[in-house]
């Protein structure tokens, strides 16, 4: 028990808590903590373990404490529970332990002790004060995690199962359903990667008001600074819009991708009529009859939550999550190698298989270290030596990338995430035990999962492989690539020596190949695009188009194709049925810059 | 581009004035008709007492300015095929200076590379004319094995090019992965050479004798694959033989499922209901593998959880601990409207009830639920 004194009444503004019954419960979410410190918010995996959450991403040094202040009305006991998880179980001390602080002195014993997110009892409290400084206090560097601390003055664990936990939160918050905040546009773009901001961009430009939602702080998705892939592909019809947010041709992984990073945030933020929602994570959509009303979202720190209505949406959030929500028919795995026809039989199995299964290319976290002109020590990470093995590397490129049969690209990412993480610090352990690496650092690893395939909603065509190696014509072919159709496997399939996290790719060598326009909407729902990996293909087919200057080709073709659908107030099946050569017509005349008025 | 106008020039040379000095040095030395020892360098079993004769498959590998290179097909004492063999002589030029290259290479029966030899008095050479060291030709060897290798869809002139790299804020970017996997891969100071030889061997030939194979193959040669340890051999025994056969080999299948590439198991694990349809309790010995074989095959057997024989709850009731969170979840889902048995609660208390197993809380949950 800790008494606590009386401070000066400070107004916070920040912190989410709430009060119910006599104001005996109070729940502060980690990610709306006044000052994160060193953790970092991570709100990738909301959909699955229920909320953005704060994340100790030190490399193996432990990061600056997170503070916060929180107002009680109520003196008196108080039981204290924190929701964590230890992300690695094992007979080995737990990665990610951390504590409580609470007015500066430690509070119970070393958290992150427990398998699978749930509540770990801290201690009981006693306070007296009207307001308490609450740290988070990281004790490895190694991936600790917080989503939530709990105060009640019962004591109760809350609810661990995620049904119950998100019944509870909206009771503890006295949350309604509905979003306090409605915003109306003409468009509303749900995912800020290179597809989504191509499709902002080129419906901005036809002069549709335009939302554009965006988990993270910072545009690009998988190109972006945080997770440092560079764009492939070629430009096709879209040179102009496209030159304005691709990237060079940086090895990944490289601090290179921060050039490229200001270039596209300040190009998506020169639209005026661009409403940028960055740090806003969609987390439901309604259809009513096929079409969608509206998609609400919440912001990934202070939890403020805005409904988004419009006449029409663009899924570009990779995961296929608006599609999901609203009802969309969508594929996940491999189709058998007979549906679409899709074989190549110089790889058989490897390439598409004699029977479907759920195998899919799996998800990179890059990284990288650097050499230094002093000794660097790097700890003993025992918990991450089951998957690294003796793999001893000093930076990750593509090939480092995670997929098994029994993992789902979106269920399970932060397992997919973590395995990752293991593989990481395992191999630059074994790489720092050379005496060659003894100057050598961790200087960066993403925290963020770069996932190459997930749920692909299906349109009025599926784009397959056959599609590719064939280069058949269209005509609504308003997508053109050259690239390679390159699909990735674990080289674990073919020698168990091989490190599970370490893929190969296969490629074929296509003619120029082209994407229908009818690959870009939904089939079932009236009014929704899709741009992105999560385009309507077959597995194989995703193989080539899925690299950014594609996928922001098909961002462009949409934006246009909306501007369409607003002039003549029809869903964008209709633009292809009924004005497809005024499209076309639209995306020659998109190619150049307009001359001002003023100057012709 | 200059570059590769300089090699071009050379071996232009090379054509008008050198060829009749390269091809006299050739033909001082040759192998024999028979093979009666394994290559010295092999990827494939060698039974002792194999003693292998030439024959003529009418396959060759064109090279340039040089007459076809043949390529015959090794046979047992049945007649039966069981490898490829071509004697190599190509030119290999760099930076104004070509030489022949000297080797004997074979492919399996299915076209992938199944080793080489050298000629002990024409020893492969580097760059700089020093001779390959043993580790150089085990490096070739590994390299050659690998038929996607990096080499595979690189010109040359790519392969020795770094990459343009900027600096942002001071901080150095990271080395880009092709040359990297370039230097890893290739013997050091013999970059042309082992471009060549990797391009000889997984060139158009390898089709052409895997059409060569499939069109003189019998029972013999596919029962003979199906007890290789080859990854394609057994793969292409798997599918072509049928159910019949499935039950007469049904050890080594089994064998195979314990100790082949995951590639393989998986093909297994995908069609077991249907291979053993009416022999259930031939699938016994495949669920009893669970803990020994990976974790994408297990979750592949997992699927067939409905479907199979009524012993196979109990058997995977003893493996949980080595299974992941996901199986646990789909095995428990698939007991959940089931009757258990008293030797699968007993199974299902004791994992739940051990501290040591991560997922064990899932177990005891799965228990509470059902008031078990």
């Amino acid at each position: 028990m800790y008494p606590f004194q009386f401070r000066k009444l400070l107004t916070v503004y920040t912190i989410f808590y709430c009060c119910v019954v006599y104001c005996q419960d109070m729940l502060i979410e980690a990610e709306s903590f006044d000052n994160p410190g060193g953790w970092v918010i991570d709100p990738q995996f909301e959909q699955q373990m229920g909320s953005p959450y704060l994340l100790a991403h030190g490399m193996g040094q432990p990061v600056k404490n997170a503070e916060t202040k929180i107002k009680f009305n109520t003196s008196g006991v108080y039981h204290v529970w924190v929701r964590t998880k230890n992300w690695v179980p094992g007979n080995w001390e737990a990665p990610g332990r951390f504590q409580l602080k609470i007015d500066g002195v430690v509070v119970g014993k070393p958290l992150g002790l427990r398998s699978g997110w749930g509540w770990e009892y801290v201690d009981g409290i006693s306070v007296t004060a009207k307001e308490i400084d609450l740290e988070l206090v990281d004790l490895t560097g190694f991936n600790g995690r917080v989503d939530a601390v709990y105060f009640s003055t019962v004591k109760e664990e809350p609810p661990a199962s995620r049904k119950k936990l998100v019944e509870w939160r909206k009771t503890i918050k006295a949350e309604p359903n509905a979003p306090p905040l409605t915003k109306s546009y003409d468009l509303i773009v749900v995912g800020g990667g290179i597809a989504g901001c191509a499709a902002s961009i080129a419906a901005a430009e036809q002069g549709l008001n335009v939302a554009l939602i965006h988990d993270r702080p910072v545009l690009g998705g998988n190109a972006s600074e945080e997770i440092r892939v560079h764009t492939l592909g070629i430009y096709g019809n879209f040179e102009r819009i496209l030159k304005k947010l691709d990237t060079e041709h940086y090895p990944n992984g490289s601090a290179d991708a921060k050039l490229d990073q200001k270039k596209r945030d300040d190009n998506v933020k020169s639209y005026d009529n661009i409403a940028l929602f960055l740090n806003h994570r969609a987390y439901d959509a309604k259809a009513e009859g096929n079409t969608i009303q509206y998609v609400d979202a919440r912001h990934t720190s202070t939890g403020e939550r805005i409904r988004f209505i419009a006449p029409r949406f663009v899924d570009s959030t990779g995961d296929g999550w608006v599609g999901y929500w609203a009802g969309a028919e969508f594929s996940y795995g491999r189709e058998s190698v007979t549906t679409y026809g899709e074989d190549w039989e110089e790889h058989g199995e490897l390439w598409s298989p004699k029977e479907p299964d759920n195998a899919v290319m799996g998800s990179s976290v890059l990284w990288g270290s650097k050499e230094t002109d002093m000794e660097h020590t790097f700890p003993e990470v025992p918990w991450a030596m089951p998957v690294a093995k003796k793999y001893a590397k000093v930076a990750g490129e593509w090939q480092w990338e995670f997929s098994r049969p029994d993992l789902n690209q979106i269920d399970d990412a932060e397992e997919i995430r973590d395995h990752m993480l293991r593989a990481i610090y395992g191999s630059f352990y074994n790489a720092k035990q050379d005496s060659t690496n003894t100057n050598r650092k961790l200087e960066w690893v993403s925290y963020l999962v770069g996932k190459r395939e997930s749920r692909r909603l299906v349109g009025d065509h599926i784009f397959t492989f056959k599609d590719a190696k064939e280069g058949r014509k269209f005509p609504d072919g308003v997508v053109i690539e050259t690239r390679d159709v390159d699909i990735h496997y674990q080289t674990v399939l073919e020698s168990e020596e091989n490190p599970d996290f370490i893929s190969e790719a296969l490629f074929y060598k296509t003619p120029e190949y082209y994407i229908p326009y009818r690959s870009l909407y939904s089939r079932n729902i009236s009014n929704l695009f899709m741009a992105g990996r999560n385009f309507s293909c077959s597995h194989a087919g995703l193989g080539g188009p899925r690299v950014m200057r594609t996928t922001g080709q098909m961002g462009a073709a949409v934006g246009l194709a909306a501007a369409l659908c607003k002039k003549y107030n029809v869903g964008p099946r209709e633009i292809y049925t009924g004005y497809l050569n005024e499209y076309l017509a639209l995306i020659e005349e998109q190619k150049f810059e307009k001359i001002p008025e003023t100057k012709r | 581009m200059k570059f590769l106008s300089a090699i071009l020039f050379v071996f232009t040379l090379f054509l008008t004035n050198g060829e009749s000095e390269f091809r006299e040095s050739f033909s001082t030395e040759t192998y024999n008709d028979i093979l009666d020892k394994a290559p010295e360098y092999y990827l494939l079993e060698w039974k002792a007492g194999t003693k292998l004769s030439k024959r003529k498959a009418g396959l060759f590998i064109k090279i340039d300015s040089f007459d076809d290179q043949e390529v015959v097909v090794m046979v047992n004492e049945n007649e039966d095929p069981v490898l490829y063999a071509s004697d190599i002589s190509t030119p290999v030029c760099a930076d104004g200076e070509c030489k022949l290259m000297h080797i004997r290479l074979y492919w399996t029966l299915l076209g992938e590379y199944a080793g080489f030899d050298t000629y002990p008095k024409l020893p492969l050479t580097k760059h700089d004319h020093d001779e390959f060291r043993k580790e150089d030709y085990e490096k070739l060897h590994k390299l050659l094995a690998d038929d996607k290798s990096i080499l595979k869809r690189r010109r040359l002139d790519e392969l020795v090019e770094e990459p343009v790299m900027r600096n942002v804020n001071g901080v150095d970017a990271l080395s880009g992965a092709t040359v990297a996997e370039v230097k890893e891969s290739v013997v050091s100071g013999a970059l042309y050479s082992c471009y060549v030889a990797w391009h000889l061997t997984h060139g158009t030939i390898r089709d052409e004798i895997k059409t060569h194979t499939l069109s003189a193959l019998n029972a013999n040669m596919l029962i003979d694959m199906l007890y290789s340890t080859n990854t394609d051999y057994q793969l292409l025994a798997l599918e072509k033989m049928d159910s019949s056969q499935f039950i007469e080999h049904h050890l080594q299948i089994v064998q195979i499922f314990k100790t082949a590439v995951p590639l393989v198991r998986s093909i297994i694990a995908k069609d077991l209901p249907n291979r053993f349809l009416d022999s259930p309790e031939l699938q016994r010995p495949f669920w009893e593998a669970f803990s020994e074989i990976d974790i994408g095959s297990r979750s592949l057997l997992l699927k067939h959880l409905e479907s199979a024989p009524s012993f196979v709850s109990d058997i995977i009731s003893t493996q949980l601990g080595s299974m992941t969170k996901n199986q646990i979840i789909v095995f428990l889902e698939f007991l959940s409207p089931k009757k258990h048995s008293p030797k699968l609660l007993e199974n299902l208390h004791s994992f739940a009830d051990s501290e040591n197993e991560a997922y064990s809380y899932l177990v005891e949950n799965y228990l509470e639920e059902h008031g078990q």
